[in-house]
């Protein structure tokens, strides 16, 4: 009897334990947001990862109650679905090639990249930041650099695992995240006509619990001066 | 006492329904998702063929290595008593314990660009990174315990007596090793093939770590599945579906194989103990 008492008393306990604080809220936030978010607020449980995937969750019937995402794409689809109240901008930021701070592929614009047998690690075509890598290439005339592409990730923090640990020479990532690396990786600029407009936007998530909460919790996140300081620091551009 | 006794068995059965049933509903689920003409159909899609491609070659590769330097390290292993065994085998088993991610990190440690070998690995003009090389040995790191363990314990189930005649009869040692030892371990041999196939065909957190993911270079079947996920999900059930059937499969072999079973790895059937016993 005693194996029952356990077994009770740890279907008792765990849910207590497991579940988050009263009001606590859960935030799903492209991978790029690491960098700020936490900074500005160390309560939300969050689940930084590719947008894409973070919308999947959320369609399959994940419980968050706001969602941020790199690109429009997903929070408007969202949106048109009805699963998240209308999205907000949240701020801006912009592509650069980075590259491992040793630059073994001695790499100093993005068109060496014609000359240069570089390793190029970039998004898969339905994260954000390879969808946006995408639209750079063929702004630039250079859609051909796809064949040195070694490998493609589900999100930004995969991408610059591989470039820190020196695997790849070059990727495409946000200039937030090379600033985050703490020196491991070096920026290369994008020539102004390729660059793409990448805006972040947050939004509300229809079935959360917390409505209240999350709709204070964005208005800090896009308003207040603190969090809009917070965002210039890490690299986001102001709104 | 009677009643008691029927109690006890019913509890009993209560168990293993609920084990089964909650073990096999995620499998069915596969297959119940969509219909099997739109899964075939899914299976022939580019990312699906790629991914089976790429996961047959780098399989068979590994395999293929597991077998040449896995048999006769088990032989050592199985014969020889010496100081420090134990623990060469716990070195040997370890990555059945691993975490995928430990695995993955620790490759990328050892053969990566900045890695402990990786200077050693670039002067042999040998290039790791994102290559299949990369998925073979991620595969062959995870895999090769299946099929090590396995071999022991099949070398050690060889009547010594045998080998002892072979001997007196003045066979040399590679002799009775090749001649007497392989085909007497042939079956228990293969089920631990076949185990290390079955594992090797589904690695994944080793191979995202350490190899990327590239569709039709190092994209293997579990990566296409995590890929997959939100762009076609029908496509990614297709592949799950697949490998539930060939793992099955194999499974399935190792158990049915006369003489696979012989060794304590895999559950037995009753059948077949009867048979051997």
């Amino acid at each position: 009897m005693t194996l029952g008492a356990l077994v009770a008393g740890l279907l008792i306990t765990a849910p207590a334990g497991a579940s988050r604080e009263a009001g606590q809220l859960t935030v799903f936030a492209g991978s790029s947001l690491r960098a700020v978010f936490p900074r500005i607020d160390v309560k939300p449980r969050y689940n930084f990862a590719g947008t894409n995937q973070l919308a999947f969750q959320l369609r399959r019937g994940a419980p968050v109650d706001v969602f941020a995402s790199a690109s429009p794409a997903y929070t408007q689809a969202l949106f048109r679905s009805r699963l998240v109240e209308r999205p907000r901008t949240l701020t801006y930021n912009r592509l650069v090639l980075a590259v491992p701070r040793s630059n073994p592929a001695d790499l100093h614009s993005v068109y060496d990249l014609r000359r240069k047998d570089a390793k190029l690690v970039i998004g898969t075509a339905q994260v954000p930041i390879g969808s946006y890598t995408r639209k750079v290439l063929a702004r630039l005339g250079l859609l051909s650099m796809l064949d040195k592409v070694v490998s493609a990730e589900p999100d930004v923090k995969s991408i610059v695992g591989k470039l820190s640990l020196g695997q790849g020479d070059a990727g495409f990532i946000y200039t937030t995240d090379v600033r985050a690396s703490a020196g491991r990786l070096a920026a290369i600029p994008i020539p102004a006509r390729g660059k793409p407009k990448v805006r972040y936007e947050i939004a509300v998530v229809t079935s959360s619990k917390h409505k209240n909460a999350a709709r204070g919790w964005v208005r800090a996140v896009t308003r207040s001066p603190r969090a809009r300081a917070l965002f210039r620091e890490a690299g986001f551009l102001p709104r | 006492m009677r009643a008691r006794r029927w109690t006890f068995t019913a509890i009993l059965v209560v168990a293993l329904a609920g084990l089964l049933a909650f073990l096999v509903v995620p499998v069915v689920a596969v297959f119940t998702n969509v219909p099997p003409s739109e899964l075939l159909a899914s299976l022939r899609s580019d990312a699906a063929v790629d991914a089976l491609v790429v996961t047959a070659k780098t399989n068979l590769v590994a395999n293929a290595l597991i077998l040449l330097v896995g048999t006769p390290a088990a032989y050592l292993l199985a014969t020889h008593r010496f100081r420090g065994r134990a623990l060469v085998v716990t070195l040997v088993e370890l990555p059945l314990v691993l975490p995928p991610a430990v695995a993955g990190i620790g490759l990328l440690a050892a053969f990566g660009t900045q890695g402990l070998l990786g200077d050693e690995v670039s002067a042999l003009g040998m290039d790791v990174a994102f290559t299949q090389l990369a998925v073979v040995l991620a595969v062959t790191f995870v895999a090769s315990p299946y099929y090590v363990r396995q071999a022991i314990t099949a070398f050690e189930a060889v009547d010594r007596t045998m080998l002892d005649a072979a001997r007196t009869l003045g066979a040399g040692p590679a002799r009775v090793f090749l001649r007497v030892s392989l085909p007497l371990a042939a079956s228990g041999l293969g089920a631990g093939a076949a185990l290390a196939f079955a594992r090797g065909i589904g690695e994944f957190g080793a191979t995202i770590m350490f190899a990327g993911s590239l569709q039709g270079v190092t994209q293997t079947l579990s990566l296409a599945i995590y890929e997959q996920l939100d762009v076609d999900f029908d496509v990614a059930l297709a592949v799950s579906a697949f490998l539930v059937v060939v793992s099955g499969a194999l499974l399935l072999a190792v158990k049915l194989v006369p003489g696979w079973t012989r060794s304590g790895w895999i559950s037995p059937t009753v059948s077949a103990r009867s048979a051997s016993s």
